[in-house]
């Protein structure tokens, strides 16, 4: 699903983000990107959702050279992948359901598959009780399972996170990725960024470790 | 449909959201499309006044008082021969003592204490309303008329018309300067506003970015945003248009009407109205559209 053929991102005044990287992630796996900060995670995450794109190597997904898709490209891949933040990234002003609502609004699916689909997320993440609720008045979980909802509300065919429970306790933690555990067993891919170890562990999922944008170590 | 649909409603909030500065663009929009205004029903009522006046143009040939019937016959040919002349009308020395007295009731006793009638016979050339655009020939007929035996004095409308036909052009291109300042004025306002609307939904259209929206949804609300700012202040600029039109018009109508031989002064027509709400909507959706440009 996932191919990095010997991808570097090199920034200003020839500081690597990430160098020579090779990995592969097949379709419908579970996989932890972990490393210490600056090792390189949220610098592939941005190079997987084609926010940049790689100073050299060849990063395919679905079979798709990232790299040489067309603007209008770019927006059709992004539309296959879901993608959830450590600041969840939610619009304050809007409800939970107009949270989750708006991405299929924006992509100009018809009112009533809106009204379904969003409702359908809602339910599967536990929130359908509190739809009408502004993100401010949940907490922190809940937060977080409005952006899974809405990340999950286009059926997407692979969900990258990065650091999704760094702003959660551990119990919260362990609830959030226990929902990337049910998407995944839907047969979605699933790559979840985290420096947070103890949490690879207790979720038992193969792990690639960053270190100064090389793997350093696969377990 | 769905999709503008989407834009409107966005747009409105986002206007809504902003309020203050919207408004504050909705009125500059207005006072460009006010001074636009103004100066079409200027204008409008200006190109009356040259129409009509061009209609009533008139060429009086005064004769010599020993001009002969020979010499009458030559300035009768010369104008029928011209093809200018709509209507012609030989006016005796006594018919012009006659309506002299008529017109200024006043003076006329002062005339009964003359020895000799001082007023000169003459021709009365009617010009066709086309002869207005033909200025050269008007020029060389009363050059030729001038020349004639028996013609004193050749006296007619076009140069002073020609000079008001100047003086509307002349208003007009200052219009149009100042209206083009304004529009420009206007329309880096809504730009303005447009942009900080987009600088406050930076987030939403970083997730729009994000989920693969087209870039016609990240755009569109952009571009809507500024054509409702337009067409609010093209219609809020023909209101009070309107509404000073009457006020002025109840207060000073029938004077400048008078004035200027009309009937009455009449406000701009309804198709020129719906014009400067789509220019005032086109002004609008430009500046959106230098902000929705930028936005990838």
């Amino acid at each position: 699903m996932i191919e990095a053929h010997n991808v570097s991102k090199m920034y200003s005044r020839g500081v690597y983000a990430l160098r020579d990287l090779s990995l592969r992630v097949d379709k419908g796996e579970f996989v932890f990107l972990t490393g210490p900060s600056g090792a390189g995670k949220s610098t592939l995450l941005r190079l997987l959702l084609r926010k940049e794109s790689p100073s050299e190597g060849q990063l395919i997904v679905g079979g798709r050279n990232l790299a040489e898709l067309t603007p209008r490209q770019v927006q059709s891949y992004r539309r296959s992948v879901g993608f959830v933040f450590q600041d969840f990234k939610l619009l304050m002003a809007k409800t939970v359901l107009e949270n989750v609502a708006f991405v299929p609004r924006v992509l100009g699916m018809g009112l009533s598959q809106q009204q379904r689909k969003t409702f359908q997320v809602l339910k599967w993440v536990g929130l359908q009780h509190r739809m009408n609720a502004y993100p401010l008045e949940l907490s922190g979980g809940e937060q977080q399972r409005i952006a899974i909802a809405r990340a999950l509300v286009n059926d997407p065919l692979i969900i990258l996170a990065d650091e999704p429970t760094g702003n959660l306790d551990p119990d919260l933690s362990l609830e959030i990725m226990n929902l990337f555990r049910e998407i995944n067993a839907r047969g979605t891919t699933v790559l979840v960024a985290t420096h947070d170890r103890e949490l690879i562990r207790r979720v038992g999922r193969r792990a690639l470790t960053l270190d100064r944008g090389q793997i350093a170590e696969v377990a | 449909m769905r999709a503008l649909q989407y834009f409107v409603s966005e747009a409105a909030a986002s206007l809504w959201r902003a309020r203050s500065s919207a408004i504050f663009a909705v009125l500059t929009i207005a006072a460009g499309l006010f001074v636009l205004g103004f100066f079409l029903i200027v204008n409008a009522n200006m190109q009356r006044v040259a129409a009509r006046w061009g209609e009533a143009a008139e060429m009086s040939v005064f004769l010599k008082d020993d001009a002969s019937p020979s010499h009458l016959k030559m300035v009768d040919d010369l104008v029928v021969g011209s093809g200018l002349a709509a209507e012609r009308q030989f006016v005796s020395k006594a018919d012009a003592l006659t309506k002299f007295r008529q017109e200024f009731p006043d003076l006329a006793p002062a005339t009964a204490r003359l020895e000799r009638n001082p007023f000169p016979a003459s021709y009365e050339v009617r010009l066709r309303p086309e002869a207005q655009r033909a200025g050269e020939a008007v020029d060389g007929l009363a050059a030729t008329l001038g020349g004639v035996p028996g013609v004193a004095e050749v006296r007619y409308d076009r140069r002073w018309l020609s000079r008001l036909n100047a003086a509307i052009r002349f208003v007009g291109g200052i219009g149009a300067l100042i209206v083009a300042m304004l529009a420009i004025a206007a329309g880096l306002t809504v730009a303005n506003v447009v942009r900080l609307a987009a600088y406050a939904r930076r987030d939403e259209i970083e997730i729009m970015q994000l989920v693969g929206a087209p870039l016609a949804y990240v755009r569109g609300p952009f571009i809507a945003e500024g054509v409702l700012q337009g067409g609010a202040g093209a219609l809020l600029a023909i209101v009070s248009l309107a509404l000073v039109f009457s006020a002025a018009r109840a207060r000073y109508g029938s004077l400048a009407a008078e004035a200027l031989g009309l009937g009455s002064i009449t406000f701009l027509p309804v198709e020129l109205c719906v014009l400067l709400i789509v220019g005032g909507m086109l002004l609008g959706c430009l500046g959106g559209f230098a902000v929705a440009r930028g936005v990838r």
